[in-house]
């Protein structure tokens, strides 16, 4: 049974111009000690879905899903506090923009100290127990590279680096023991040492705690390395899923294809000066957004059918919706 | 608006357009429009439209209650007081007054005010720290304990009190405009007119005014619903327009002997500055959430 | 930190000084003689002359004398009033405590009500509630304070005849002068049935309480509603919810600082608007405060009165102001770096 399966995930927005879907019809699941890669240009909606999983959402935006299960419950079904049981024992999020998502009125130690449940602690009297809440935070830190743990505590979040308040919201985000960590686009902007060195931790917990990755980025030289399966969004919709190694020998999708070959190669046999492939024109806006499969207007294989939104087709373990996929011209 | 349009095509209204559009969009501050309208029309229209000056004296008719009141007359449609000047002229000409030189003292305040502000916007170093510094510490001051203050050392009356009132108002405008200077002066656009050789003055007016406009507009109708309510208050306070002046304040103080028995008299004055400056304040808090709506989409 | 704390402090003495040279100036400025405007003594004979000269050093230059008026400030010589003859400065410590009484309690009450309304608002921003309490708030925002009073004089004083329209206590009790403040006085004089008297005075002081907090706590629920809809729609506050915790708990452990405190400078500022107010308020109800006295001042053209109230309104206003700043960006970790961002 997969961790989390989220089947036909729909956001709707209020915009002054009506309600948009700026999610249509998601498709994501993540089996058990899986790492799965999320991934679309910027605008694509990968933070929103991220934010649907962990409900962080506007009240006002309507979320449904044919399924969004945790272990085979019902996340949206299930009661606040139900729900809220979950996000703050078994998933974990890192959000996108980390120096702003923490309070900045609370010193870091507080808020590390806060995500800390209280199963992790021995019985104790409230002193020793805040000893032991300080203790696994500052390991935690170590781990995540943080090494004068002592300064970064005592300090506020606009006291500390950009790179330094990312790490520290990994480590919030781990300091929990999820089973699931969903990490929106955790690397950016840090330089490629620490950068290595974050991914490193982060694979070697998927592989001695089973920690399961939901890993969001544009990113795509990082994660190609340490993910599984990957699922491409394009414009709030799935366009492919499947195992990375397939995906990347055969991507079925034009989307996808563009969106490797984008990727700086390092190939010898490149002519000089050759240019970078890439698609023409930009992502839509939330407003202008096209009828049918949203990759229509910039698709070079694009037919009169793509007005359509295309179904999705499978082939063993991996999806796709593509009226006319790369590769299969033959049938 | 119903908008027929073939092709899916977005219209983009221009800033004004746009402010105008979401300021329709929230029918509370367009009734303060209306009001606020009205009230306009009354100031420029209603001494014409009314049958007796507001000094006149009906000494047949004294402390006679509103018209809708069982002992109440139709030609004395809010009552008349103490002794015997008809309330509706009484009101309608305080509006004028109050409302004529509030609005009067609020544009000069603003063209003072902004003059400045723009100066210290845009100058930099111990003169613009030195502005900085006092401006902070007036600033603090509550705009009508200024005005007492400056009407203490000038001398009561009406004309004296808009004097206080406007000296007291220039102080928020060179804040609020140093800030808005200070803030479009670090933008990209205002760099790249310097680096095309535009000059001070040009950059202010073609660059920076154009985009400060709406604000100034906002935080000009924040000032006139204060200057309303001062320079009623020091009416009231007999400082400013002196007691036959049917000035609303100086109105209500008048009243003040004959409240037991003509409770009309306190109660219709009062409510027309109430209105006014609700009207004001709808209109500048519409405007303001519009602004806001605009810039943030 | 020190820094930012002896900027401040300077920038509160110059301030200050600069309402000492404005107040000097005016004594030349008020029509009559400077020396009467000095010192209160309406026509004085030669001798007297002579002797005030030479306190004030008014024949030494303008600096000289500047420099003796400021001694003399410091000390609490701030000479008489031209219409009763009493030092200006005991009216002043006399008077000034009862404004201040009045506008205290006027600020708690609004702070009581005004916050958690404002909060309820917020957090029920675009729903019935939110619209219900801000046009409320819209409309007590308008209200013209004095007209309020006389409204309220008319409806509970005259109507109803329950409350008291005017005086701190009612003249059958004699409360010898203490602190000034009222209740305190009353408190720790000896007079027979305390209670009684206790309660009197607060009858007295409801409808000035409630006329001056009206205003004000419309003021306030505009305030801390608008700074906690932007606090909840923050980034931190969607990942505390992305953490687990509970609505309330968002709010009270992350939320509740951070729209409060930002706002804390603007709610005390309020009380300066209270003070002013309240000077009008003080003149409706008979109140024997500051501002009663100053304006019975300017219209008996009590210059040195005027002069003397003036000072100590604005000295008051200018000192509340800048002390709650400073004690606010001591508490609040996010205001320090804007001192560092200033420089």
């Amino acid at each position: 049974m997969p961790l989390l399966d989220i089947k036909n995930l729909t956001l709707e927005i209020d915009t002054p111009l009506g309600w948009i879907k700026a999610l249509d019809k998601i498709n994501l699941s993540i089996d058990s000690s899986e790492v799965r890669a999320l991934v679309g240009e910027s605008g694509s909606g990968k933070s929103l879905v991220v934010k649907s999983i962990v409900g962080a959402l506007p009240d006002r935006w309507k979320v449904t899903a044919d399924r969004m299960n945790w272990k085979g419950r019902d996340l949206l079904s299930m009661s606040d506090s139900q729900r809220r049981a979950i996000t703050r024992s078994e998933m974990s999020v890192v959000l996108q923009n980390p120096a702003t998502s923490l309070d900045p009125s609370a010193t870091l130690q507080e808020q590390i100290e806060e995500s800390i449940s209280d199963s992790q602690l021995d019985r104790g009297w409230f002193w020793q127990r805040r000893q032991q809440r300080r203790l696994i935070a500052t390991q935690q830190l170590h781990k995540v590279g943080i090494r004068d743990h002592d300064v970064c505590l005592a300090s506020y979040p606009h006291q500390v680096a950009e790179d330094i308040s990312q790490k520290f919201a990994l480590a919030m985000a781990l300091v929990s023991n999820p089973k699931l960590l969903i990490a929106d686009n955790p690397t950016m902007g840090m330089e490629t040492t620490t950068k290595i060195q974050v991914l490193r931790l982060l694979a070697k917990l998927n592989k001695t705690r089973e920690l399961s990755i939901l890993f969001v980025s544009h990113d795509l030289l990082a994660i190609s390395a340490m993910a599984d399966t990957m699922t491409v969004l394009y414009c709030g919709q799935t366009v492919e899923s499947g195992k990375m190694s397939q995906l990347k020998r055969r991507p079925l999708h034009p989307y996808t294809k563009a969106l490797l070959d984008s990727a700086p190669s390092f190939r010898r046999d490149l002519p000089p000066k050759a240019a970078l492939s890439s698609l023409d024109g930009t992502i839509p806006t939330l407003q202008h957004l096209p009828i049918g499969c949203r990759l229509g207007p910039r698709c070079p294989r694009a037919q009169k059918e793509c007005v359509k939104m295309p179904d999705v087709r499978r082939i063993h373990e991996h999806y796709y919706a593509c009226h006319f996929p790369l590769h299969r011209d033959k049938t | 608006m119903p908008k027929s349009s073939f092709y899916n095509e977005e219209l983009y209204p221009s800033p004004m357009r746009h402010t105008w559009n979401e300021f329709q969009r929230n029918h509370i501050a367009l009734a303060g429009l209306w009001c606020l309208g009205f009230f306009v029309l009354l100031v420029l229209l209603g001494p014409w439209l009314l049958p007796f000056g507001p000094l006149d004296q009906n000494t047949e008719a004294i402390l006679l209650p509103p018209a809708w009141d069982a002992n109440g007359d139709v030609s004395h449609l809010f009552g008349t007081d103490g002794i015997g000047r008809d309330l509706l002229t009484r009101v309608v000409h305080g509006c004028q007054i109050t409302f004529g030189a509030s609005l009067f003292l609020v544009l000069l305040a603003m063209l003072i005010g902004c003059s400045i502000g723009a100066y210290a916007g845009m100058s930099r170093g111990l003169r613009a720290s030195i502005i900085n510094h006092l401006l902070d510490a007036i600033m603090a001051i509550p705009t009508l304990l200024i005005a007492i203050i400056i009407v203490a050392i000038l001398g009561t009356g009406l004309m004296n009190s808009m004097w206080a009132i406007t000296l007291a108002l220039i102080p928020q405008f060179i804040h609020h405009t140093r800030d808005m200077v200070r803030r479009e002066y670090k933008k990209e656009y205002v760099t790249a007119a310097r680096l095309d050789g535009a000059s001070e003055l040009r950059i202010f007016f073609h660059s920076i005014l154009p985009n400060m406009i709406e604000m100034l507009v906002v935080q000009a109708t924040m000032a006139l619903s204060v200057a309303i309510l001062d320079i009623s208050a020091l009416g009231f306070l007999s400082l400013g327009a002196q007691s036959p002046s049917p000035e609303l304040g100086a109105m209500l103080s008048d009243a003040l002997e004959t409240a037991y028995v003509a409770p009309w008299s306190i109660s219709l004055p009062g409510a027309a500055i109430f209105l006014m400056v609700l009207s004001i304040n709808l209109v500048g808090d519409g405007l303001r959430t519009a602004l806001k709506n605009r810039l943030s989409q | 930190m020190l820094i930012y704390l002896g900027r401040r402090l300077n920038l509160l003495l110059i301030t200050l000084l600069i309402l000492c040279i404005a107040s000097y100036i005016l004594a030349f400025l008020f029509p009559g003689d400077p020396l009467t405007n000095l010192s209160g003594t309406p026509s004085p004979s030669d001798d007297q002359a002579q002797q005030l000269r030479l306190m004030y050093a008014l024949d030494e230059g303008a600096l000289a004398g500047f420099w003796q008026y400021l001694k003399l400030t410091l000390v609490g010589e701030w000479g008489l009033s031209l219409s009763s003859q009493n030092p200006i400065f005991d009216d002043i410590c006399q008077f000034l405590p009862a404004s201040i009484e009045l506008s205290l309690y006027a600020m708690f009450v609004s702070l009581l009500v005004g916050i958690p309304l404002g909060i309820i608002a917020g957090l029920n921003h675009r729903r019935i509630s939110d619209m219900g309490i801000l046009s409320v708030s819209l409309v007590g925002f308008s209200l013209p304070v004095f007209w309020l009073a006389l409204l309220l004089i008319l409806i509970f004083a005259l109507q109803w005849g329950g409350l008291p329209m005017s005086g701190r206590v009612s003249l059958l009790y004699d409360i010898p002068h203490q602190t000034g403040f009222i209740l305190l006085d009353i408190i720790m004089s000896n007079v027979a049935n305390k209670q009684q008297v206790l309660l009197d005075a607060l009858n007295h002081l409801i409808l000035p309480t409630l006329s001056l907090s009206i205003v004000t706590s419309s003021l306030v629920i505009r305030l801390t509603r608008r700074s906690v809809i932007n606090v909840m729609a923050s980034d931190y506050i969607k990942a505390a919810f992305a953490k687990g915790l509970s609505r309330p708990q968002v709010f009270w452990r992350h939320g509740m600082k951070n729209a409060l405190l930002p706002i804390m400078p603007q709610l005390a500022m309020q009380f300066t608007v209270l003070l002013t107010n309240a000077m009008i308020v003080e003149v409706i109800f008979s109140w024997p405060g500051i501002g009663e006295w100053l304006i019975q001042a300017i219209y008996q053209r009590d210059f040195p009165a005027i002069r003397g109230g003036m000072l100590a309104v604005s000295a008051l206003v200018v000192i509340v102001t800048i002390s709650v700043d400073l004690l606010i960006r001591m508490i609040y970790p996010l205001s320090k770096k804007q001192i560092h961002a200033q420089v």
